[in-house]
């Protein structure tokens, strides 16, 4: 499954692989929810793509995660261009700003439409790299600790917050595991007459029930003996433990966290700007105008 | 004084059928014992009840000559061991050193003596050069060196391997044997019960016993026991290879009482 690796932790030196999991995943958030920032101005929100794009890829850069990967694993996307592309069109912008592309019938479409479809992808594959840096930069471990790190206020009112992360690191630790075994039936099963790519919507039923019955029971097995083999170890969720892994602050996050932060102030800027006084700033800046 | 001394123990899953069926046997401390037998016939059973991950039905087990009930029975837990046979769903951590370490966790072992200790018995298991490595990438010899580690890092007394080279290819399967020779020769306290397919391999132990259909039906030294072909084809076993040999040997007129393949050699080298 090679559209899978994308998005996998791989252990590399880089400073971004050396941040706090629970600094990353914060500053993640952060930066998502800027990007989620609406502008008036077309042309300051195309400006302010430009920029999200080009942190993206120093992100990109300086966790050395690789950019081919990442356009892999974005192709599946492109159903969903054409999906935001179909209701924008079909669904009439309030106070376009651009001129009319063309018209069906008594339907004026705007350039806004397309416009606004293609700022919608740009924030969806940008949500979607970030998460796949962070999780390929991050230890599972570590993510589940820093998981559990921002649950630890709901110990005392007896919300299973350890259980939970221990299951969450488990299920991270058997997903290639799993896939491989996909894998392993699909063929199985494929050599035994189970044709998955082909056939009516019935027939491809059959294929999929071919598969999810072994995998099913697999899993199940699976998860017995694994629970025996962390009972035989010693493990019991309620106990208390001592940690191999520690999660520790260093230079590193500060130097992140002022940079995200920055980030994120100069997006707040920009949007009270925008709000006050929407004006173009490409025209404004570089006489052209009609954007 | 044994190590471990097993009476009258028996056990049923649904109530009824017994899979263990009244098994008396003991284990002397340090000694390597091969439990033989076929598919079902109640190994793998048998091994957790000696860790604890079952509950007897009826019996009594000694662990070094006091009974185990109720309230010691975390006493045993934390000093028996078991490496399954499946490499991949005992593989608990993240990575190498954090599997490793998962025992250590769970035992309050103090944070800044892990890691020494985690490079310690990866070493032991010739995996140290693996350490940040995912279960993924290793080969399945390598995930049962790393069980093997994370067992051993709780300095168990008794270990039992519930077959736990069955899965493996050739090369695995010779990587694993081998640490766990060495393991045996270093580590003089250890007991090792080791459930097997391998007759060969239970040839070289101290002491084989034989499961069938959830009844101890024999037990005793290699040499004496595995010489048997008939009792053993009843029970669905083969001979040892150099005992084969041997029987083949004798109908052309070579006799030999030899126990290894080498010694096997010399005494047709003799015979010339
Ligand atoms: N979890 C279980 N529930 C019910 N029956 C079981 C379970 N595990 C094993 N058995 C049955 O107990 C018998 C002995 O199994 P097992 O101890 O796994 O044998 P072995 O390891 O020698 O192959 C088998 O007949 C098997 O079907
Ligand atoms: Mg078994």
């Amino acid at each position: 499954m090679s559209s899978m690796t994308f998005g996998r932790y791989s252990f590399r030196n880089t400073f971004i692989h050396n941040l706090d999991a629970r600094n990353k995943i914060f500053l993640m958030l952060l930066f998502m929810v800027g990007i989620f920032f609406q502008f008036n101005m077309w042309s300051t929100a195309l400006i302010m793509s430009g920029v999200y794009i080009v942190i993206l890829l120093a992100l990109m850069l300086i966790s050395r995660v690789s950019l081919w990967s990442l356009i892999k694993s974005l192709g599946g996307l492109w159903m969903l261009v054409i999906f935001l592309m179909i209701i924008y069109i079909f669904v009439p912008t309030n106070n376009p700003k651009l001129p009319v592309a063309f018209t069906i019938g008594s339907l004026e479409v705007h350039w806004d439409a397309f416009c606004q479809a293609g700022y919608i992808v740009m924030r969806l594959i940008l949500m979607i790299s970030l998460t796949m840096i962070l999780t390929s930069t991050t230890k599972p471990m570590d993510m589940t600790y820093a998981f559990e790190w921002y649950m630890t206020p709901l110990k005392p009112i007896r919300f299973p917050v350890h259980e939970i992360a221990m299951t969450l690191s488990i299920a991270l630790r058997f997903i290639p595991t799993l896939l491989d075994e996909t894998e392993r039936i699909m063929k199985a099963q494929a050599s035994r007459g189970v044709d998955f790519n082909h056939g009516g919507i019935f027939k491809r039923f059959g294929a999929i029930i071919a598969l999810i019955i072994p995998l099913f029971v697999s899993a199940l097995e699976r998860s017995e003996e694994l629970a025996n083999a962390m009972i035989v170890r010693g493990y019991d969720p309620r106990a208390k433990r001592t940690r191999y892994r520690l999660l520790r602050f260093s230079w590193r996050d500060i130097i992140a966290f002022l940079f995200i932060g920055g980030i994120f102030a100069g997006i707040i800027v920009m949007f009270v700007f925008d709000r006050k006084n929407p004006i173009d700033i490409v025209e404004f800046f570089f006489h052209v105008k009609g954007f | 004084m044994s190590k471990l001394e097993i009476k009258n123990l028996s056990f049923s899953y649904d109530g009824s059928n017994k899979v263990i069926d009244d098994i008396s046997f003991s284990v002397e401390k340090g000694t390597f014992v091969s439990v033989l037998g076929h598919n079902g016939s109640g190994k793998s059973t048998l091994a957790k009840l000696i860790v604890g991950l079952l509950d007897k039905a009826g019996g009594q087990i000694f662990f070094n000559d006091v009974e185990i009930t109720e309230k010691n029975l975390k006493d045993l837990q934390t000093k028996t061991s078991l490496i399954f046979q499946n490499p991949d769903n005992q593989f608990i951590g993240s990575t190498v050193e954090d599997d490793i370490a998962f025992g250590l966790e769970n035992r309050c072992f103090p944070h800044d003596q892990m890691q020494a200790e985690v490079e310690r018995f990866a070493d032991s298991v010739n995996m140290l050069d693996h350490l940040k490595k995912e279960p993924i990438n290793l080969s399945g010899g390598q995930k049962q060196r790393i069980a093997l580690a994370g067992a051993l890092i709780l300095r168990p007394e008794i270990l039992i391997l519930d077959e736990a080279t069955s899965m493996l290819d050739p090369k695995g399967k010779s990587t694993v044997r081998k640490v766990i020779d060495r393991i045996h020769k270093e580590n003089k306290e250890l007991t090792i019960i080791s459930i097997t397919h391998d007759i060969d391999e239970a040839l070289l132990s101290d002491k084989v016993l034989i499961l069938n259909k959830g009844k101890l039906v024999k037990e005793g030294k290699p040499q004496d026991i595995l010489r048997d072909e008939s009792a053993l084809l009843e029970v669905k076993l083969d001979m040892p290879f150099v005992y084969k040999i041997e029987k083949e040997l004798k109908e052309i007129g070579i006799n030999s009482n030899a126990e290894t393949i080498d010694q096997l050699v010399e005494d047709i080298w003799a015979s010339k």
